[in-house]
């Protein structure tokens, strides 16, 4: 057990380990003997080990569902869900400004320059920043359009979406918390039934049986 | 003598192919300016070049009132020569080929029984050429599904397109192994008899070179399926994230369900508090305590400035924190006071006194007035709209203009 305390620092201290944000932490936490053996360690402070459905990411959840630990999980939810609209925001932001076709995923590499300089050629996007660095999850009191970019992912790294492996360079790396993220839209979406379309639009099914 | 024709017209073929050939290179520009646009740009060719090059089928006419075009077999070899991938086909016709084969060892037969020996190597040639055709065909296939594949389909940038790509190649897999499954060996051997050539040829050669296409198609094929799951997962997980944004946006007020409160709370919700694992130096073990003393001695010295006694704040560290308890529990009661007022049917006004009184609540008369009315200066200017606050108040004195108030009154703004 000795040899996991740094991991088991880590997952107690609230912090979702992914092959990104730890690697040999997560590589120990996908051995199923390890994760029986950190439950039990777990048991007497009423946690356990938990991961998405993927398992790209684990984390801590409550073992006994205690009136302590629902009050705390509803304040937690209200917290996700204040942040969650600016957050799938500065994805799609993300998304446009460096033209991407697809979603920031694990592993992404961004540069706050590279994302400030795209932003500071249009119009639009410049405005979509800084109405996201002005909400209250960001907290930017700046106008510069550089000082509110780097609030964005100084926020972003603090909740654990972010990580910066060089505290003196600019240059962040997406970490599989994103994963959960999606989960969690995907999972309040099914659960609410909201009307929002995940499959394909074209349906390239229905055009091969055109053909 | 017949053998002199043959020669003749040999000589002829060359003769006319190495010129024709070398047209290709003459009007490389051309070609090339053809190749990337629909038409031939014809002012840059005279006209018995471009007679030549309608001759050796370089170029085409496809009609009177259309414009000279490059010939299919052209631009293939073009992007066959570029890898260009946009515009590289696949094209294993293995039924034509087949039907050749069969063709060419009935007339190589022939020849062998004739003992016409010229005739026999030129067939054997063909054979030859026909298999080496049919294999090169199939690796190129394979080598341009390859190179689509190890590149993400990075001649095209958009997903959507990657998609499609990415489902043609699959298509284009299942027409080779459709072709492959052509090619029926028995029947090879029945059609070669015992021939030793042809058997070398047509059936050892042949099967093994098509037993590694096999596994190579089989597994580009397989790593082709990975690719569109995971173009699929990407292109799901951009449009639920714009489409739940898009939603949140429509519907500010979108609250979901509270999940922490179900009996069941799913697993993705039930996320721990966190929780630090903290320690302080401890002197209960002798070995420690050495190594805490090293630790001690390390530090670097303090720098102790020398304070004065007039900078000394007293030590009320408790008392203070028992005053910012009671001025909390103040600012909680009086909070409960607005939000009766806001209850109050038909807007009333409700005295700060009266309510003071009737509540079992015992704060001092003053001190809840004050609370009172900088609550209501402490609220935000809209929401202070909100409300009325009338303060009941007289003069002092007749010297001066101090006012004294005795009760405020607050009163829901209709």
């Amino acid at each position: 057990m000795i040899e996991h305390g740094p991991l088991l620092e880590r997952l107690l201290a609230g912090e979702f380990v992914c092959p990104i944000s730890d690697e040999s932490g997560y590589r120990h936490l996908t051995n199923e003997e390890t994760r029986e053996e950190i439950d039990t360690y777990l048991r007497p402070l009423n946690r356990r080990l938990a991961s998405n459905e993927e398992g790209s990411v684990y984390f801590l959840a409550w073992r006994q569902l205690n009136d302590n630990a629902r009050d705390q999980l509803s304040r937690q939810l209200g917290d996700t869900l204040n942040s969650l609209l600016p957050l799938l925001e500065w994805l799609q932001l993300v998304q446009e400004a460096l033209g991407r076709d697809t979603l920031a995923a694990p592993g992404d590499v961004l540069k706050p320059a590279e994302f400030s300089a795209k932003c500071e050629d249009n119009q639009s996007l410049r405005e979509r920043l800084e109405r996201l660095a002005t909400d209250s999850f960001f907290g930017s009191q700046s106008d510069q359009l550089d000082a509110q970019v780097k609030q964005v992912f100084k926020r972003l790294k603090e909740h654990g979406y972010l990580l910066q492996p060089h505290s003196e360079r600019q240059v962040f790396v997406v970490t599989g918390k994103i994963d959960y993220l999606v989960d969690l839209v995907r999972f309040i979406r099914d659960e609410e039934n909201l009307p929002i379309e995940e499959g394909s639009e074209e349906g390239s099914g229905s055009q091969e049986a055109l053909l | 003598m017949s053998s002199n024709g043959e020669h003749a017209l040999e000589s002829r073929l060359l003769k006319t192919g190495s010129e024709r050939l070398a047209l290709l290179g003459k009007h490389a520009d051309v070609l090339m300016q053809a190749y990337t646009r629909d038409e031939v740009p014809l002012e840059s060719l005279s006209d018995s070049a471009l007679r030549k090059l309608l001759a050796a089928r370089i170029l085409w006419r496809p009609d009177e009132q259309s414009g000279v075009k490059l010939a299919p077999k052209v631009r293939e070899l073009i992007a066959e020569m570029l890898a260009d991938e946009t515009r590289r086909h696949v094209n294993a016709d293995v039924a034509e080929t087949l039907e050749l084969i069969r063709a060419l060892v009935h007339s190589y037969r022939e020849a062998r029984s004739r003992g016409e020996h010229w005739r026999l190597e030129q067939q054997l040639m063909r054979l030859r050429q026909e298999v080496d055709d049919l294999n090169g065909r199939f690796a190129d296939a394979i080598d341009s599904l390859w190179q689509r594949l190890n590149s993400d389909f990075g001649f095209v940038s958009q997903l959507n397109d990657k998609i499609r790509e990415n489902d043609r190649a699959q298509k284009q897999i299942a027409r080779l192994l459709d072709g492959l499954a052509l090619i029926d060996f028995d029947e090879l051997i029945e059609l070669v008899g015992s021939d030793g050539s042809l058997r070398k040829l047509l059936i050892s050669l042949l099967q093994q070179q098509l037993s590694q296409h096999y596994t190579g198609l089989r597994e580009v094929q397989r790593r082709l399926i990975e690719l569109m799951a995971r173009f699929r997962k990407q292109q799901a997980r951009s449009r639920l994230i714009s489409g739940m944004a898009a939603f949140m946006r429509e519907h500010p007020g979108f609250v979901p369900g509270n999940y922490a409160r179900r009996s069941e709370v799913p697993g993705l919700v039930n996320q721990a508090a966190p929780l630090s694992a903290a320690a302080a130096p401890a002197l209960d073990r002798n070995l420690d305590s050495r190594l805490l003393a090293e630790l001690l001695h390390q530090l670097p010295q303090p720098r102790h400035t020398t304070q004065t006694v007039e900078a000394a704040a007293p030590a009320q560290a408790q008392e203070s924190s028992l005053a910012a308890a009671r001025q909390q529990a103040l600012k909680q009661d009086v909070e409960h006071f607005y939000l009766s007022v806001i209850d109050q049917p038909q807007a009333e006004p409700v005295s700060a006194l009266e309510y003071l009184h009737e509540s079992p609540l015992e704060w001092p008369e003053e001190i809840w007035l004050f609370q009172v009315i900088s609550e209501y200066q402490g609220l935000p200017r809209s929401d202070q709209k909100a409300f009325r606050l009338k303060q009941q108040e007289s003069q002092a004195s007749q010297f001066n203009h101090l006012r004294l108030i005795h009760d405020v009154e607050l009163q829901l703004a209709v």
